[in-house]
């Protein structure tokens, strides 16, 4: 009797760990190879030949595709420059250099990634239709409310995530990432 | 009580074991991946043309909501293809994919020579084959050797602005992706 209560201890144990863990690792799916500049991040082996385990678990749950290495790179910011998370009731700034690319283009989503409904119908901006300054400089205003200039809206989920991505860049095949210079996100109001 | 303790160390093993197995098997049994999305749009060895990612409408999660996407399923086992779009002069990207959605190949509209993607899919032992007695549109097509014989190609497009979406569906829609070399 009680080597069947200690066998069915262990395969509690078992299962609990091994399934839990199992889960919550895959779900998080970001344990490896993470490049943060600034507020972003990016994963550049994700979705390569070298992807971990980890990574292609995730991919494959969520069923992304990612981009390319020759394509571009994809960043990813959920907090402002202090660190908070980004709350849809407060309006932030992005402004300031972005990396050599052809191509780059911004998108707000919600903290699971996918595109939130608005009333302007604007999911984000690339970097050809943006509204720029006489210096070539640009400011963007992600905020839930209507804002002048290059407005970047946000739904009424609490916290979003902005998606950077650049395409046709040098960066995507190797070059230094740590070095980079991109926009910052910074809090203007918060209400 | 030393007993049980032991069997609770063995359950932790066992449980490091399940980890392991669950992580590696997921990518093999997902069913929502990307390639088994794909196959559920239509047959193999044709372009299927997304609609353009909107909230609460997205084909494929974490898609560029600026582009427009066609995805093909792929084999090699029947004998290389061939891929031909007449891409619009705007910003485009392809991307070849193995089953677990890991990139072996993307090259952008800068590697090409006016906006006419063509490329030649083989293995290694078809590439081979092939160069014993060329056919002649192998020397206009780029020519990849892929390591893997089946998978997926993603073509991106980039619509600037609602005007050019016309133009940039109809470049899409009539790509192929089984063309014969």
């Amino acid at each position: 009797m009680r080597f069947l209560i200690d066998l069915v201890i262990a395969v509690a144990v078992a299962v609990v760990v091994g399934v839990g863990s199992a889960w919550y690792a895959v779900g998080q799916g970001h344990l490896f190879g993470a490049v943060t500049v600034g507020d972003w991040t990016a994963w550049p082996n994700d979705g390569t030949l070298d992807a971990d385990p980890y990574a292609l678990a995730r991919i494959a749950r969520t069923g992304e595709v990612p981009l390319g290495a020759g394509e571009g790179l994809v960043f990813t910011a959920t907090t402002d420059d202090s660190g908070a998370p980004l709350a849809s009731r407060c309006a932030y700034t992005i402004a300031g250099e972005t990396p050599a690319a052809r191509l780059w283009t911004l998108t707000a989503t919600d903290s699971d990634g996918r595109l939130m409904p608005n009333l302007a119908h604007r999911q984000g901006f690339h970097s050809r239709e943006i509204v720029r300054s006489a210096n070539g400089d640009f400011v963007i205003t992600a905020a839930a409310s209507v804002q002048p200039g290059n407005w970047l809206p946000v739904g009424d989920s609490p916290t979003f995530d902005l998606v950077f991505r650049l395409y046709d860049t040098p960066l995507a095949t190797g070059s230094q990432l740590s070095t980079l210079s991109m926009p910052t996100i910074r809090k203007a109001h918060c209400p | 009580m030393r007993r049980t303790i032991l069997f609770v160390i063995g359950g932790l093993l066992v449980g490091g074991i399940i980890h392991v197995a669950i992580v590696f098997l997921v990518p093999y049994y997902a069913g929502k991946d990307a390639y088994s999305a794909i196959g559920r749009m239509g047959s193999d060895g044709q372009f299927h043309l997304l609609p353009m990612a909107e909230a609460g409408a997205e084909a494929m999660p974490a898609t560029d909501p600026h582009f427009m996407e066609a995805v093909c399923r792929f084999d090699l086992h029947g004998g290389p293809i061939r891929v031909l779009a007449a891409m619009p002069d705007e910003f485009w990207s392809v991307a070849v994919f193995d089953k677990l959605s890991r990139n072996v190949y993307s090259l952008t509209d800068r590697a090409v020579d006016g906006s006419n993607l063509d490329l030649a899919l083989l293995t290694s032992v078809q590439n081979a084959q092939m160069r014993q007695n060329p056919p002649e549109s192998l020397n206009t097509a780029i020519v990849l050797e892929l390591p893997i014989d089946a998978g997926f190609i993603v073509l991106r497009a980039l619509v600037p602005d609602d005007s050019l979406r016309p133009a940039v569906t109809a470049a899409l829609a009539a790509a192929q992706c089984s063309a014969s070399l």
